[in-house]
């Protein structure tokens, strides 16, 4: 028998909010451990908390970037949950009243098809603690870091309407530039800032019905992600093939050994609404306000791409994956350098020139305007694209303009006649075999001779102009 | 020190004719103990003032040291409530009244008791059971020293998101005209006295009568809910709240168990008394077993609040009997708990404000409620009927 997967989603977005969801610790759980905690957040008796706003307006701009609807009234409940990462024995989250529902995500199946996998909903709530497990010496302890205990987090969760790990994975991807498009998070599983469990059942293909789905945890990539997938629904198979029947449990994924395997649940119970937090009123006006600050999302920022720049599709989706690489695109368009140019050294130089470094683009030292004039002085065939090269890589180490650096470093490119057609001789005369080559039509002679030519030239040489000479040279000596 | 005392303030005496203010350990005094009676709060202090207490000391009302209390206030028993007041050792005492425990010890010791409507008085710092039906409690010698108290606590607090939006309370005197004020009875309140407790009550009734206020009977038709809500919602809140109490910060914890999990259990199984233990169980089993009946609870709430704001047209204040005796004391099972403080439990439901007289007849008094903002002028009136006595 044929099975298909069934899978929903729970993803856990962390805010970029600047304190705690309750109180006014600093919302940075990688600080020094238990550094960032109060009576609120540790959950002291007679502490009552308070809402920040901020993580209200992201979590509503985070909804309204997967196209939720926002509802009037929303509040939060208690979900017992007692374990130690949980300071007051239940987790503050929204079950009732959630502060959005619905809402979509586009996406390209296997097969070419469009595809809109739904949300179910979208609610706040609180993060837990941090468990280190350690050993000291044969013993095993576990360490609570409160850092992150009441830290702001938005729960997506979907229909289960995805069939195979690839339509997960493509549906992360695509979530994930929005989410970073509308600037509340930076939404990065290997950073632990997006969190996703799966829900996974199978069924005979072209069934309809719903069976007991198993949950699946501790997936840190979104790789991950598609490899538990794959492994859930071919281990459910071979399962039911066995005549065993699926139980509804939790299980891990272990990325070593690429399987689950079973976890003891935690306890959770049902939720009672909270006394003492105020309800989320949103009424219309605000919508539109929250509404009016979301940036261009991914998709329709790829497509004014294409239209507006003549770059290709996959060039645009390219660009357009995240904010910061279509930012800095537009600001080199801007500054004048031509759109598929700026495309060819984002892709091609400045990205792996910042992997190199191990940095990320918002820490690119070499900005948008400097890049440009850089472009500029290539365009001008001031400098050719090696020595343009050379002091791109110098620009990550300095904050000289381009022109300082090629001052300095003596790059500005050679296009005098005279001078380049006395070099232009001079290899053509200690290379007989390379030019006898090229005369009888070997093409590879050519790139040997431009080779030796930048070579003597020191790399300056404006290759156009190499060439052309070329060309003459041996044209005059035929005649 | 009083037997009754767990610490006397000497921090800051009062001047002479000042009033003290003995605090219930269930309210944050920082770096004093507040354990709330209760072994589950062993050894815990918090780090700062609750915000009632930080109000207290701003308006230079001395603090007179901690006395005790029932655990978690729920209920009188293994308390000393209304005790440093009626001894002197005092001029007021505070603690938080679930059930209508301030009002009952103010009755048992011959004084003043008053409850803030709900949201009136900021809840920084208060470590009860059930945060929507508990509400400050106050008892003294006068009703002046009631009102002066309040109107230094009570307010917005922006911290205290719990607080409805209700602006600065308003104190300013409205002056009572005894002829003018219609004082609504409630009639289904009565129903479940004695003989004996009616025609006492019937009494208070016709002193008022006599002072001329306009007394008449009004209907609260589902009055007898307000126990059965009470006894579900409170302890589901309860259950749920008292999660926090792991044993691993503060609190008893128990010698056995293997893991944390078995820690925890046996923990809260032995920190916990019997009555505080019953309540709990039984929110547990609404919360996880009877989830429905806790929903019908929550609705039937929400209709006895709407029965509740239809009286406000019909009265300025609201009369509700009060009968008591040192049975209220005593220990007891859950079931007990609520027949002696079903009187009471309208205003913790409701979150009305509520006044307490001084008994003029044995084991009986009255209970004046008014509409949730209604505190200033409900003492206001305490004050004229204080004034009157004085007179008498």
């Amino acid at each position: 028998m044929d099975f298909e997967g069934v899978i929903g989603l729970e993803i856990h977005i962390e805010l970029n909010t600047a304190t705690k969801l309750f109180c006014n610790c600093p919302n940075n759980p990688g600080d020094p451990p238990n550094q960032n905690t109060c009576p609120i957040c540790l959950w002291f008796p007679g502490a009552v908390p308070g809402l920040s706003r901020q993580a209200v307006d992201k979590a509503a701009l985070l909804a309204l970037a997967l196209e939720g609807e926002l509802q009037p009234r929303s509040s939060f409940d208690q979900k017992i949950y007692y374990y130690p990462d949980q300071p007051k024995g239940y987790q503050l989250t929204q079950s009732h009243q959630p502060l959005a529902r619905g809402g979509s995500v586009e996406i390209i199946d296997e097969e070419g098809r469009v595809k809109k996998p739904r949300i179910h909903h979208i609610h706040m709530e609180e993060d837990m603690a941090r468990l280190i497990h350690e050993t000291e010496g044969r013993k095993t302890v576990s360490l609570v870091d409160f850092n992150r205990a009441g830290t702001p987090l938005v729960e997506i969760v979907t229909e289960p309407d995805f069939r195979s790990p690839f339509e997960v994975m493509e549906f992360l991807k695509v979530l994930r530039a929005r989410v970073r498009y509308s600037g509340t998070s930076e939404c990065s599983m290997e950073a632990g800032s997006m969190r996703v469990d799966a829900n996974i059942s199978i069924r005979p293909r072209g069934s309809e019905e719903l069976n007991t789905k198993v949950e699946v945890k501790n997936m840190n990539s979104i790789r991950h992600l598609g490899d538990a997938v794959a492994y859930e629904i071919s281990r459910q198979s071979a399962a039911v093939r066995k005549g065993e029947a699926i139980e509804a449990h939790t299980r891990l994924w272990d990325p070593d050994k690429k399987t689950t395997l079973p976890m003891r649940a935690k306890f959770e119970g049902p939720t009672i609404p909270d006394p003492g937090l105020p309800v989320i009123e949103l009424d219309p006006q605000r919508i539109e306000e929250l509404r009016s600050q979301l940036p261009e999302m991914p998709a329709d920022r790829a497509q004014r791409f294409v239209e507006a720049y003549q770059v290709s599709t996959e060039e645009a989706a390219f660009l357009s994956s995240d904010p910061e690489t279509a930012g800095y695109f537009e600001a080199l368009v801007e500054g004048g350098v031509p759109p598929r140019t700026g495309f060819h050294w984002i892709s091609t130089q400045l990205l792996p020139g910042l992997r190199e470094r191990d940095l990320e683009l918002p820490e690119n030292p070499v900005s948008a305007q400097r890049l440009a004039e850089l472009l500029a002085m290539l365009g001008r065939e001031e400098i050719n694209a090696g020595g343009a090269r050379r002091v791109l890589a110098a620009m990550f180490d300095s904050d000289e303009s381009p022109q300082v650096i090629v001052a300095r470093e003596g790059l500005a490119q050679v296009s005098d006649l005279d001078q380049l057609g006395e070099l232009v001789d001079q290899v053509l005369r200690d290379n007989p075999a390379a030019v006898e080559d090229l005369r009888s039509g070997k093409g590879k002679a050519m790139g040997f001779l431009m080779g030796q030519l930048m070579q003597a030239s020191g790399g300056r040489a404006n290759p156009k102009v190499l060439n052309k000479l070329v060309g003459e040279k041996l044209e005059k000596d035929k005649t | 020190m009083e037997p009754f005392f767990i610490y006397r303030d000497e921090d800051s005496p009062p001047s002479a004719g000042e009033a003290r203010v003995a605090v219930q350990p269930s309210i944050a005094v920082a770096q004093r103990p507040c354990e709330a009676g209760s072994q589950a709060l062993e050894g815990y202090r918090p780090p700062e003032d609750a915000e009632l207490i930080r109000r207290l000391r701003e308006a230079k009302i001395a603090l007179g040291g901690s006395v005790r209390m029932s655990e978690f206030g729920l209920g009188l028993a293994g308390g000393a409530a209304g005790q440093a007041v009626s001894t002197g050792a005092a001029e007021a005492e505070i603690m938080l009244d679930l059930s209508g425990e301030s009002r009952a010890a103010a009755a048992l010791a011959g004084l003043w008791g008053f409850k803030a409507g709900y949201g009136t008085v900021s809840r920084r710092g208060l470590t009860g059971l059930a945060p929507s039906m508990e509400g400050l409690g106050i008892i003294a010698r006068s009703p002046v020293l009631i009102r002066k108290i309040l109107a230094s606590v009570s307010g917005p607090d922006g911290e205290d998101y719990s607080q409805p939006d209700d602006g600065e309370p308003d104190f300013s005197p409205r002056g009572i005209e005894p002829g003018k004020v219609r004082i609504a009875v409630i009639t289904e309140a009565g129903e479940a006295l004695t003989v004996e407790e009616k025609e006492a009550y019937g009494a208070l009734q016709e002193d008022l009568s006599r002072r001329g206020f306009v007394l008449d009977r009004r209907s609260l038709k589902d009055f007898h809910l307000f126990p059965l809500v009470h006894r579900i919602v409170a302890s589901v809140e309860a259950s749920s709240s008292t999660g926090r109490y792991d044993s691993v910060r503060y609190g008893t914890r128990s010698a056995g168990g293997e893991g944390w999990q078995d820690m925890y259990l046996q923990s809260r199984g032995e920190a916990f008394g019997t009555l505080v233990k019953s309540f709990l169980l039984q929110g547990a089993y609404f919360q996880f077993q009877a989830y429905e009946a806790y929903k019908d609870a929550c609705r039937i709430r929400s209709r006895l609040l709407q029965q509740v704001l239809a009286l406000e047209s019909q009265g300025d204040f609201f009369l509700f009997p009060l009968p008591f005796d040192d049975v209220l004391f005593q220990g007891g099972d859950l079931e007990e708990h609520y027949r002696r403080f079903a009187p009471s439990l309208f205003a913790n439901v409701s979150g009305l404000p509520v006044l307490t007289l001084p008994p003029i007849e044995k084991g009986m008094t009255c209970q004046i409620a008014a509409p949730r903002l209604g505190g200033p002028g409900l003492l206001e009136l305490g004050e004229y009927l204080y004034d009157q006595e004085q007179g008498d």
